[in-house]
């Protein structure tokens, strides 16, 4: 007992004095306005599927996995998902190891119903064989440090995950048409997870006596303690202005123009908050087709004759109209059509050949020479597509 | 391999001073020194004829005989003789138990005030924040605070009013101790007039007048650990020019 009274974090007197004297004239311990959050940047891993987020001093890191299981039986046709968190004792001299406390389910709870209820994943395209195989989808939520507000900052994470996350595509086959083959990220490009709306949360702090209410969102854990006796409310809004989830457990009551006032605000926060983590995820997903084509690169010459996409960046206009024909012909644009050209390296240029392409070929002297054909047409393009397949 | 090196030669003690150490290192070997009083201070440890690191930092000797280890944690190994800022936990007819950021709880005799008799036990509600001072801390057992010095008087010791306390690492609170002052509350000392407790604990106390000016000097505070003195003046000029302060 003495050891968890040791390490429960506490707050003094004159604390809960001066934040309740400072937050009547609006002023936040760390110079924030009372609506406004702390800086928020999301960071990815070199998976699918893993994202950091920070809130200012909060730290939290989402794992997101996924594995083919039975159905339940009362939905065979839906794949599910499940929130699982961890509260390290690193991030808190106050979490300990093993069972996880009544702020862990909180948490996991509130995350779980915003994306389920507001039904922000589709569950039914996890579906392979119907009542026998689907795709379970796991979110592995570990909270490293603690600096308050673990909730928006967990939910942030757990939507950047599952933004980036690519789950195997697999077939089915065999006589009955019962066998699944899961193909590897190499043989088949993976298949993201279809996201109809972000469910973003926002949680506010209730302070104030009698009917003059101050709201605060975005609150630290220090502000948390105070507002053990006004409460505590968790928004969960997406950008279209739906309410996903409310969640507010214990405290004063809330006269119901202060709930509408704070969903207003959530509202607009849950705008924000979307625009940045889309903007987060299309930089990731840039990246990873950039490094898929230079994985490519690296591999033996193969005798294609597809023009080279420019990694040193020298795309001039002539080739990108090539490149822009050549992904419009093939389906789902995958960027195994994007392979080195094999053009005469070193060699005088020939009249018949591009002129735009000569930049470009001077930097792959390692790719086999093979005679070019004057004009490059989508025939070659195809033709150089079905090369590669059978090699 | 250190063992060898200091069997080797004179007491290797001097090529590790103010360099890092890490826990394990071997920075004296008595059996080498004739009579010699060593006092040593905290992360240090006596293992047989070696004195050993128990903590990562810097090591730090002064003349004549003075060896401790600096380093910079969030969390605090109580020792004795340092003076903190505690909060007090629970109240027991005996003791306070008084939390102070460590690995247990502390316990603060009723009577460890100036003056202090049966008759007279102060009342302190959960929350209080009091500085107090470390009596005695073993490794294993709660430490022993008392709120006068060593010679029995009150000092300063005792419960804090009013203000605004934040925790931050260990290294800043002895940089805001170190003598000559600290280049940042030399600035703000100048422009603003606050007073201020800290704890080696890490644990800072600021009180003002008005609230703005607490929360700016907090800030000031807890950003200039590592900054340099110029960043810290020019962190100073700054603040002082920001509409928020008059």
């Amino acid at each position: 007992m003495e050891q968890r009274l040791a390490n429960s974090w506490r707050m003094s007197v004159n604390d809960k004095k001066f934040i309740e004297e400072a937050l009547l004239s609006d002023i936040r311990i760390d110079g924030r306005g009372p609506f406004e959050y702390r800086r928020l940047t999301i960071k990815f891993g070199k998976e699918d599927g893993q994202s950091e987020v920070q809130l200012g001093h909060t730290h939290v890191m989402a794992y997101v996995t996924s594995q083919l299981v039975q159905p339940y039986r009362d939905r065979p046709n839906e794949g599910t998902l499940s929130i699982f968190t961890e509260l390290s004792p690193m991030a808190d001299p106050s979490f300990e190891v093993g069972r996880p406390g009544e702020l862990a389910i909180e948490l996991g709870r509130v995350i779980d119903r915003g994306l389920r209820e507001s039904r922000a994943v589709d569950m039914e395209s996890l579906c392979v064989v119907a009542g026998r195989f689907v795709w379970a989808v796991r979110v592995d939520l570990h909270i490293v440090d603690n600096g308050g507000n673990l909730i928006d900052a967990a939910n942030i994470a757990a939507l950047a995950a599952l933004l980036t996350f690519r789950r195997p595509e697999c077939t089915i086959g065999g006589e009955d048409g019962q066998e699944i083959t899961i193909h590897p990220p190499e043989v088949r490009e993976p298949l993201g997870l279809i996201i109809h709306h972000l469910p973003v949360a926002v949680t506010f702090g209730i302070f104030g006596e009698d009917k003059s209410l101050v709201l605060v969102s975005l609150v630290l854990h220090i502000s948390i303690d105070l507002s053990r006796h006004g409460g505590r409310m968790t928004t969960t809004v997406n950008s279209n202005g739906d309410v996903c989830a409310i969640q507010k457990a214990g405290g004063e009551g809330v006269m119901p123009s202060e709930i509408m006032r704070c969903l207003r605000v959530a509202s607009v926060k849950a705008a924000e908050i979307t625009q940045t983590i889309k903007e987060s995820v299309d930089v990731y997903n840039e990246n990873r087709s950039l490094r898929h084509i230079k994985r490519h690169l690296k591999s033996a010459p193969v005798e294609v004759r597809v023009p080279e996409r420019g990694t040193e960046g020298n795309e001039t206009g002539g080739v990108a109209t090539d490149f822009s024909k050549l992904s419009s012909s093939e389906a789902g644009g995958s960027p195994m059509v994007t392979k080195g050209e094999e053009a005469p390296s070193g060699d005088a240029v020939e009249s018949t050949e591009d002129p735009e392409v000569k930049p470009l070929t001077l930097k792959t002297p390692s790719l086999k020479q093979e005679t070019q054909s004057p004009q490059r047409t989508l025939r070659d393009a195809v033709k150089a597509k079905q090369k590669k397949k059978k090699k | 391999m250190k063992g060898e090196e200091i069997s080797s030669s004179a007491p290797l003690n001097k090529d590790l001073v103010d360099k890092m150490v890490v826990p394990g290192d071997v920075i004296l070997d008595l059996s080498k020194m004739t009579n010699q009083t060593i006092k040593l201070g905290s992360g240090l440890c006596q293992d047989g004829d070696t004195i050993r690191v128990i903590k990562a930092g810097r090591l730090r000797f002064s003349k004549p005989n003075k060896y401790w280890i600096e380093n910079s944690q969030k969390r605090y190994i109580p020792s004795a003789g340092d003076t903190i800022l505690g909060i007090v936990a629970d109240c027991r007819p005996d003791n306070f138990l008084v939390d102070i950021k460590g690995p247990t709880l502390a316990y603060l005799p009723v009577l460890a005030f100036e003056g202090g008799t049966r008759r007279n036990i102060p009342k302190f509600e959960v929350g209080t924040l009091l500085y107090v001072r470390v009596v005695k801390a073993n490794t294993g057992m709660n430490p022993e605070l008392s709120c006068t010095d060593a010679g029995g008087k009150a000092a300063e010791f005792g419960p804090l009013k009013g203000g605004y306390m934040f925790e931050s690492s260990t290294g800043l609170c002895r940089m805001l101790l170190g003598s000559p002052a600290c280049p940042v509350l030399e600035a703000l000392g100048k422009r603003l007039s606050f007073e201020i407790a800290v704890g080696l604990n890490g644990r800072v106390w600021v009180n003002a007048s008005s609230p703005k000016t607490i929360v700016a000097i907090a800030n000031a505070l807890m950003s200039s650990e590592s900054l340099s003195g110029v960043q810290q003046r020019i962190l100073v000029e700054k603040l002082m020019q920001s509409p928020a302060l008059s």
